[in-house]
């Protein structure tokens, strides 16, 4: 219902005077979309489950990273671990609202982020900011095939309250997710600490069957109490344009991050 | 692992769930809704200027919706939202004809809304009115108190990290999206936005002249409706669900002097919509 009359200046375009609400007008809009970087591997290293296990975890897997550099371009997000699970709960018990939270949560990945491109200084990874994301990444993977990011979107203040309690919704893996989405990634690898997607929790229930590939819709379907990755990311998968499927590996296990690279099925593979 | 629970001091049983669970676990999220609700800046109003319905106007709509914040900076605390407009409609246009992904159209729509931003600062700047960006909201308490509003660009910060929608390639959170998160993160008194229409109408005033005038509607009665437009973003309907502090949002005419004005002193001018279903969740 905002659509202009006589009064407004306008740019005379497809869209003009037109109501950005209105259902016909975004359905119009559907086109084919370009992938910016299609040839970019986008490579999220978990807090909790690499980062916060320190050098028995993460170096193994980062030398894995630089062992792939000559042949894969990687951008490294990192997620927030413990630190972020203390902050919440200080946070919590002060009042604070989720987008407050994320803020705070945001640093501690920040953190990580920046430890994993010290440690990966030497081969010319760089650690980039959200807005050096934006205008940089290119120029930083022209020159090493390799940057490193904050796994955390930069939504900060601006988190969407969930639906049920406080805890900020879009965590390391929807941003990873995020990145490989808009620049069309050839993949998008999620390294934790698990092989990959259970009917329940192996760690509780070493039974528990093991899923080699499933639709997101389907995972949705199934409700299963706990997921090793955000439940949003599934809901940002339905609607990829261009990143159709995410992999999760085991980082703890050596080749994993290598044979993902290279395309086998290793882990869990979940797809729009 | 490097454990961070021991030593120290003690956590919150929440704390100790938070540290050794899962996050996505629906048990921990559920305990996190027993946290109390802190409103940040609780006397705050946010007011979003409309980008196409006012700012693209010029001095006839902008100048009298200037006068009237200046009229208002002693008596009401503003964080000034602008909207983007015309020329995001042209380079959203473009960037889809060019095949660019919607991470990308949310920072080219996001320029726009900054440069409505920094037109309005120009014109509010000899009262001492600041523009923000969003790295600098941390100074916004200290400005909103020595000169009673602050500007920022409507849009949420979210760029590149900007989700698909779930039909076509425009945004889907935009300017009304950011002001209405910066309101709940706030825990503000009112969000306000400021259109060239007095409110909803049952069809499109501008295209239906048997449009009736809704003065007040719940969000769960216009996401029923499935109206094929809307006065607001869809993606704020779906957020006033989940939103903890803010319960209702405000239209108003900003073509009519006055009613910026009576908003701000809590008159039921324009439209409100308000969800039915926020008692359980008041702060």
């Amino acid at each position: 219902m905002s659509a202009g009359d006589a009064g407004g200046q306008h740019v005379v375009s497809r869209l003009m005077r037109e109501s950005l609400m209105d259902k016909q007008v975004i359905a119009g809009t559907e086109a084919p979309v370009r992938a910016i970087l299609p040839n970019l591997n986008v490579v999220q290293i978990g807090g909790l489950s690499i980062m916060d296990r320190g050098h028995k975890a993460v170096l193994p897997l980062l030398e894995e990273v630089v062992a792939n550099q000559e042949q894969y371009t990687q951008v490294i997000g990192v997620g927030p671990g413990v630190r972020a699970r203390h902050i919440l709960s200080v946070g919590l018990d002060l009042g604070l609202p989720t987008g407050a939270l994320a803020t705070l949560a945001a640093k501690s990945s920040a953190q990580n982020a920046y430890m994993v491109s010290c440690l990966l200084a030497n081969n010319g990874f760089v650690y980039l900011e959200a807005p050096f994301i934006v205008q940089l990444l290119p120029a930083m993977l022209a020159a090493a095939r390799g940057a490193v990011f904050n796994g955390i979107p930069p939504y900060d203040l601006w988190e969407h309250p969930p639906a049920l309690g406080k805890i900020p919704p879009h965590g390391s893996d929807a941003g990873a997710y995020l990145v490989g989405e808009v620049f069309g990634a050839r993949m998008i690898i999620l390294v934790k600490d698990v092989d990959g997607l259970y009917m329940a929790d192996p760690k509780t229930r070493p039974d528990a069957a093991f899923i080699p590939q499933i639709g997101a819709a389907d995972l949705m379907q199934l409700q299963l109490p706990t997921l090793p990755i955000e439940p949003v990311v599934l809901e940002l998968l339905t609607r990829g344009k261009l990143a159709k499927s995410i992999r999760i590996v085991n980082g703890l296990v050596p080749g994993n991050l290598t044979r993902a690279l290279a395309g086998e099925a290793v882990g869990t593979l979940i797809h729009a | 692992m490097n454990d961070i629970a021991g030593g120290g001091a003690p956590l919150t049983d929440l704390g100790r769930r938070l540290v050794g669970g899962s996050l996505s676990d629906e048990a921990i999220q559920r305990a996190t809704e027993a946290t109390p609700n802190f409103a940040i800046l609780p006397w705050v109003n946010v007011v979003k200027i409309g980008g196409q319905s006012i700012m693209d106007r010029g001095r006839s709509a902008v100048g009298p919706v200037v006068d009237e914040i200046v009229a208002n900076l002693s008596r009401h605390k503003m964080i000034l939202g602008t909207g983007a407009g015309t020329r995001a409609r042209h380079v959203y246009s473009l960037a889809i004809d060019l095949g660019l992904p919607v991470g990308v159209l949310t920072v080219l729509g996001t320029a726009v809304a900054w440069q409505n931003a920094q037109m309005l600062q120009y014109l509010l700047a000899k009262h001492g009115i600041a523009f923000l960006e969003p790295e600098g909201f941390a100074s916004l308490p200290h400005y909103l108190m020595e000169r009673g509003a602050v500007i920022c660009q409507g849009m949420p910060p979210y760029k590149l990290w900007e989700p698909n929608p779930a039909v076509g390639r425009i945004p889907p959170q935009r300017t009304d999206t950011g002001c209405f998160l910066i309101a709940e993160v706030f825990g503000a008194r009112k969000m306000i936005y400021v259109k060239d229409e007095d409110g909803l109408f049952s069809a499109d005033p501008k295209k239906d002249a048997k449009a009736t005038h809704i003065p007040r509607i719940s969000v769960q009665e216009l996401l029923a409706r499935d109206l094929n437009d809307l006065i607001v973003e869809r993606a704020v309907l779906d957020l006033m669900l989940n939103a903890r502090n803010i319960k209702e949002i405000q239209f108003i005419n900003g073509l009519k002097p006055g009613q910026l004005t009576a908003a701000l002193d809590g008159e039921p001018v324009g439209t409100i919509i308000f969800n039915a279903a926020a008692t359980g969740k008041a702060a």
